[in-house]
């Protein structure tokens, strides 16, 4: 026979796996919320209000009931002591533990490439070396390697935060001016490693087109 | 096996009777033997949406008794294998039918020879409304996606179940039970027939589980209609599920039927919409409705409805 609405767990409640993630159970709750809530088209005028008060609350307290680890093995074993699941199902549950959904793959992403970079130009600080290399009226794709060597930031890293190839930036701190792109891509590429480095961008164009021109 | 729905939803205006002539429509295209019965009784006007003058007999000459059959006055149309029982001529008291006459009627409906059955209801919660969508196999409501279609949508649900109890209960002599119980409530109002199984089972759990049976063994279909993509598109489903957590478990979505100005357009005309613009996407929600009916495959490919 089919549960009374009244008689349901927070499980059928919420129309949930006993083994639902996190993020299913929280899902789940946003979706049966679009439901009930008093805005809601599809509950209007189908409740009085003091039912949909009640409804309201035994599916806030299921959320907070199931979202909570701690209270969620408890509540886990009271239904099993009423028999409502079966004692398997706990282990089961163990095994079957959830990924934390927003801890996957997240290392190589830009944001956190570019606050790694930072994080290393604030600790070795771009300082001396690079005012030196900027004051010089010609700037060599050797000094920018240096100075990016001297802060610990790979190559790849700068690849991953400007998108510009790798074959562009090397034959950009080889001074290779066979393989260098066009002077109006050179211009704007140089700018994005400039704001990588956290160097004056204006100086740094200026100074490399010049020894660029010189040789 | 011949299948009986019925066209039905609280609301007026919902578009019923465009729904049954177009699924009418559809369903006789696909070969079936498909009859529509205008149930809509003093406000009959299925033929006009069929493109057809008004007929020259129907329903009253049967409950007149000019003819003993009802499969005689079911007349064709301009569609092939469609025909149409209407109620046009019959006359201006006729929504007060006698109970002899609607049995009458019901029976004669339960035994038509065709393949489909399509059953045009009226608004309102009459109980003659109600024991009319009662006949089918399967009941259709309509809605639209607005609080005050959904109102009377569900106003409609709890009529029908609440009159399907009471005539199971009428049967089985236990109608005085429930008045006594009735009376006992708050003001003697019944506000859900929920309330009256309770009572039921209060009383003796046997009798209450098989009510309960009865009506959880009722079939119902939802159709949302002038779908415009203003709510989610998830409402249908949510209603559903709402239906079948806090009523009884006996619904299903058909879907919903995008709304396209030029439908009522084509009502001023008096065209069939379904013919003057096939390759719409209120047609296509309405031909996967068809399909969906009879079991055969839906269309593959969906048109998407533009926001």
């Amino acid at each position: 026979m089919i549960k009374k609405f009244n008689d349901l767990n927070y499980y059928e409640l919420l129309k949930i796996p006993h083994n639902a993630s996190p993020f299913e159970v929280r899902q789940a709750y946003k979706n049966i919320l679009a439901i009930y809530e008093e805005s809601s088209l599809a509950t209007y005028s189908l409740f009085a209000e003091d039912e949909r008060k009640a409804i309201l609350g035994k599916i806030e307290k299921a959320f907070l009931t199931l979202i909570d680890d701690e209270k969620r093995n408890a509540y886990d074993k009271s239904l099993v002591d009423v028999g409502e699941i079966p004692e398997n199902l706990l282990t089961a549950k163990e095994l079957q533990k959830a990924i934390p959904l927003f801890q996957v793959n997240t290392t190589m992403t830009k944001d956190n490439n570019l606050a790694r970079i930072r994080k290393k130009i604030k600790e070795k600080g771009t300082g001396k070396l690079a005012s030196v290399m900027l004051n010089r009226d010609f700037i060599s794709g050797q000094d920018l390697k240096n100075l990016r060597e001297s802060l610990g930031i790979e190559l790849a890293e700068v690849f991953e935060a400007t998108k510009i190839s790798p074959t562009a930036l090397e034959a950009i701190e080889r001074d290779d001016i066979t393989n260098l792109p066009p002077k109006i891509y050179l211009k704007s590429f140089l700018k994005s490693y400039a704001e990588v480095l956290q160097l004056d961008a204006k100086q740094l164009v200026e100074g490399y087109v010049k020894n660029m021109e010189k040789s | 096996m011949k299948r009986i729905y019925s066209i039905g939803g609280g609301k007026g205006g919902s578009g019923k009777s465009f729904i049954a002539a177009s699924l009418g429509i559809l369903l006789a295209k696909q070969g079936k033997s498909v009859v529509l019965v205008d149930l809509d009784l003093g406000a009959s006007n299925l033929h006009t949406l069929l493109g057809q003058r008004i007929p020259q007999s129907g329903l009253d000459a049967f409950i007149d008794k000019t003819t003993n059959s009802l499969e005689d006055v079911a007349l064709s149309t301009t569609i092939p294998n469609l025909h149409l029982i209407s109620s046009t001529k019959c006359s201006l008291e006729i929504a007060n039918l006698f109970y002899a006459q609607k049995l009458k009627v019901i029976n004669a409906i339960k035994n038509l020879p065709f393949a489909y059955v399509l059953l045009d209801l009226g608004p309102g919660i009459h109980f003659n409304t109600l024991d009319f969508f009662l006949i089918a196999t399967e009941g259709l409501f309509v809605a639209t996606p607005e609080p005050t279609a959904i109102e009377n949508t569900f106003i409609f649900i709890k009529s029908i179940y609440l009159r399907k109890l009471k005539l199971a209960l009428k049967e089985a002599n236990m109608l005085h039970i429930c008045q006594e119980e009735v009376a006992k409530l708050s003001k003697g109002a019944l506000k859900s027939p929920l309330e009256l199984i309770n009572i039921l089972e209060g009383r003796d759990l046997e009798n209450g589980k098989v009510f309960r049976d009865l009506l959880s063994g009722l079939k119902f279909r939802l159709i949302l209609n002038k779908f415009r993509g203003q709510v989610t598109e998830d409402l249908g489903e949510q209603l559903v599920e709402v239906c079948n957590r806090h009523l009884y478990p006996s619904f299903d979505f058909l879907g919903n039927i995008s709304y396209d100005s030029r439908v009522y357009e084509s009502i001023l005309a008096r065209n069939i919409f379904i013919r003057k613009y096939p390759y719409t996407k209120t047609v296509s929600d309405l031909q996967n409705m068809a399909r969906s009916l009879t079991g055969e495959k839906q269309h593959p490919i969906q048109i998407k409805a533009s926001k």
